[in-house]
């Protein structure tokens, strides 16, 4: 008896950014949905809800002498239990303390087969702080990497900032991922449909990567600062060449590299070929067909740190059907 | 009486079962320590109860004994009935009156995972980080472990338990907690743990999909690879010869009797096509073995003779569980849709 996976959300964000706030907005709205919630703190939740879970963050690295390569082994165990339970629900709701790296939660659904039988990973939600978030760049690597990660962002309490300061974090955040979907929100006030079921690691709903907001020249640009880049290519992809390069890439700078998208058009294939990876994990299959007289272009998208432009540019290049 | 394979009657005719079908998937089964009644452990906090005897009427489901879904079970070794651990955080003493008394509750907390011993009538019970232990009516802590417990079984004589862990397994002598734990490392997360019935080895599964094995006296480890999926059910033979493992299409029998497995393969033997076997349960003194599959076919094996009969067809719910009874000619399982079924193998 094949069971449809069930969605799996991942709340990020600084403490105090608002996201206990926006878990009890999506528990207890009317929407006739039942969800389970793994959170770490028992009692922050106002809502009651038989379905949550206390977590510990358990991270541990896999004994696949990759370092980058680390699971939420509690995640494992706490999915694998939950699908014990008579009462099935419609979504899972993962929240992580404001310092986690969302690393390791994004590959626990890329390596562990059990949770990738009965879940599936819809989307990062990554809630931001508007009044905190500069400072919160300047403490260390989280709030960049939370970022970096997310397919959503909320860009939260905007009613505490003036329009400048809200501008100046929006181009922060653009500078960081681009291609996550930013809502400006008071109190985590947002639409249920703008975080659940966005099918961001779906690969057959995928049919483009596009910026939020159209990119504009970065004011600065340091090599170790957290960003994005993309290359798009008109020629087909070689197939063969492609799996190389990328292997060999995210084995190698897979720690650096948080999320890596692509839709690719395959030599003489009808399908897209796409794929979403994290650090170094990575899911591909044929998505959407192209369809009569559409452009093929392939594009390929990282969002990391240290990424050296030039070099992808090329490796890209190189694995492209010679004209 | 006895357990013969090569009787024709199991290759023209599946043995008599009784099949009761419940709406929740189930975690645990166990027979109790009279072999009269054999439980299960449902998703919905019932522990349904039914005679061993096929033929007897069947018993009523009772009113749901934990809140969320019962995880764990086990025959109480201390009397007729069952202990159970549920995602509520209770460990429960289940009277087969009906009755149902608490040994421990730990709120916020999941028990897991139970293991117990029958001559010493010790409960142990995994709970977080912790490991708790129900001995003579006294309730004791062990831990806090690196990570939470992931599974806990008890040394032959049950003066020790071991516990599984992130970066291996922890043994505490439960006499006296004060005295400081064994540790034995091996880096990952091991999910499962059987201490071998002759005390000698300790053996988990890992999250890498491969098996880990101590040899207690010597602190020396062995690790056994190549399986396609987590291995999360392992069963020592009752002679200790032999190590069952689940996790691939056939039943795999690592061979301890002598200078044990290393450098040695697997013996592999059985029907081949039923998909992986998800559980695996030894019988209780001779050399058969039980094997339930994700496609939910049941087999019983004989190690001695590489033979195989089907108990039950596939139905496509998975196997979640096994318990031989302790004269061991009856077998009980369940399936992740929440069929109870027991076995009646006197041919």
């Amino acid at each position: 008896m094949a069971q449809a996976q069930v969605p799996v959300t991942v709340l990020t964000g600084y403490l105090g950014a608002g996201k206990t706030t926006l878990l009890n907005r999506i528990l207890s709205e009317q929407h006739g949905k039942k969800y389970a919630v793994i959170v770490n703190e028992f009692g922050e939740l106002g809502v009651d809800n038989d379905l949550v879970v206390n977590a510990d963050e358990e991270v541990f690295e896999m004994n696949n002498g990759c370092i980058c390569c680390t699971v939420r082994g509690d995640l494992i165990r706490i999915i694998e239990g939950l699908m014990k339970r008579k009462d099935k629900f419609d979504g899972i709701l993962v929240e992580t303390t404001g310092l986690a790296d969302p690393g390791p939660v994004a590959q626990t659904f890329f390596t562990d087969d059990d949770v990738k039988a009965r879940t599936r990973l819809d989307a990062i939600v990554t809630v931001v702080d508007a009044k905190h978030f500069l400072g919160q760049l300047e403490q260390g690597n989280e709030a960049e990497e939370q970022v970096a990660f997310a397919d959503v962002i909320l860009l939260n309490k905007t009613d505490l900032v003036s329009a400048d300061e809200l501008a100046k974090v929006e181009g922060r955040i653009k500078a960081i991922n681009p291609y996550a979907r930013v809502h400006k929100t008071e109190k985590s006030r947002v639409e249920l449909e703008a975080i659940l079921d966005k099918g961001a690691f779906d690969l057959k709903r995928i049919l483009e990567f596009e910026p939020d907001f159209l990119e504009h020249g970065h004011d600065h640009d340091h090599e170790e600062e957290v960003k994005s880049l993309s290359f798009t290519a008109d020629r087909p992809v070689d197939p063969d060449k492609f799996q190389k390069w990328m292997g060999a890439l995210l084995q190698i700078k897979g720690p650096d590299i948080f999320r890596s998208k692509g839709i690719l058009a395959i030599d003489g294939a009808p399908r897209r070929y796409v794929f979403q990876g994290v650090h170094m994990m990575m899911d591909a299959d044929w998505g959407q067909p192209w369809k009569a007289g559409e452009t093929r272009a392939s594009k390929l998208v990282f969002i990391g740190r240290n990424l050296d432009g030039e070099n992808l540019k090329r490796g890209f290049q190189d694995c492209l059907k010679q004209a | 009486m006895k357990l013969d394979l090569a009787n024709p009657a199991w290759r023209t005719t599946l043995p008599p079962s009784r099949t009761v079908a419940t709406d929740a998937p189930v975690s645990a089964c166990a027979f109790s320590r009279d072999g009269a009644a054999v439980a299960f452990a449902l998703g919905d906090g019932q522990v349904r109860v039914l005679p061993a005897d096929t033929e007897a009427p069947e018993s009523a489901a009772a009113a749901p004994l934990h809140q969320g879904a019962v995880l764990a079970l086990a025959a109480d070794p201390a009397g007729d009935g069952f202990v159970s651990g549920g995602d509520d955080g209770r460990l429960l003493r289940l009277g087969r009156d009906g009755t149902a008394g608490e040994l421990a509750n730990q709120k916020g907390k999941w028990i897991e995972h139970i293991a117990v011993h029958k001559a010493t009538g010790a409960v142990a019970a995994v709970a977080g980080r912790m490991a708790l232990v129900v001995k003579d009516g006294e309730l004791n802590e062990f831990g806090p472990h690196q990570s939470t417990v992931a599974d806990v079984d008890f040394s032959k004589d049950g003066s020790r338990i071991a516990c599984a862990h992130y970066g291996g397994v922890t043994v505490w002598s439960i006499g006296n907690v004060a005295l400081p734990p064994r540790r034995f490392a091996w880096a990952g997360s091991h999910v499962a743990l059987k201490w071998s019935t002759d005390g000698k080895f300790i053996a988990t599964g890992t999250q890498e999909n491969d098996i880990h094995v101590w040899r207690i006296a010597q602190s020396t480890d062995m690790r056994m690879q190549g399986y396609p999926a987590k291995v999360k059910s392992l069963a020592w033979s009752a002679d200790a010869r032999w190590l069952f493992t689940s996790a691939q299409p056939v039943f795999t029998a690592w061979p301890f009797a002598g200078k044990g497995p290393e450098g040695k393969p697997p013996v592999q033997f059985g029907e081949e096509g039923a998909g992986l076997i998800t559980v695996v349960a030894a019988h209780p003194s001779a050399e058969f073995v039980a094997g339930g599959y994700d496609s939910g076919e049941l087999q019983l094996g004989d190690i001695k003779t590489r033979r195989s009969v089907v108990l039950k067809m596939a139905d496509d719910s998975a196997i979640t569980c096994l318990a031989w009874s302790p004269g061991g000619f009856h077998l009980a399982a369940g399936n992740e849709r929440g069929d109870l079924l027991v076995v009646d193998l006197r041919r």
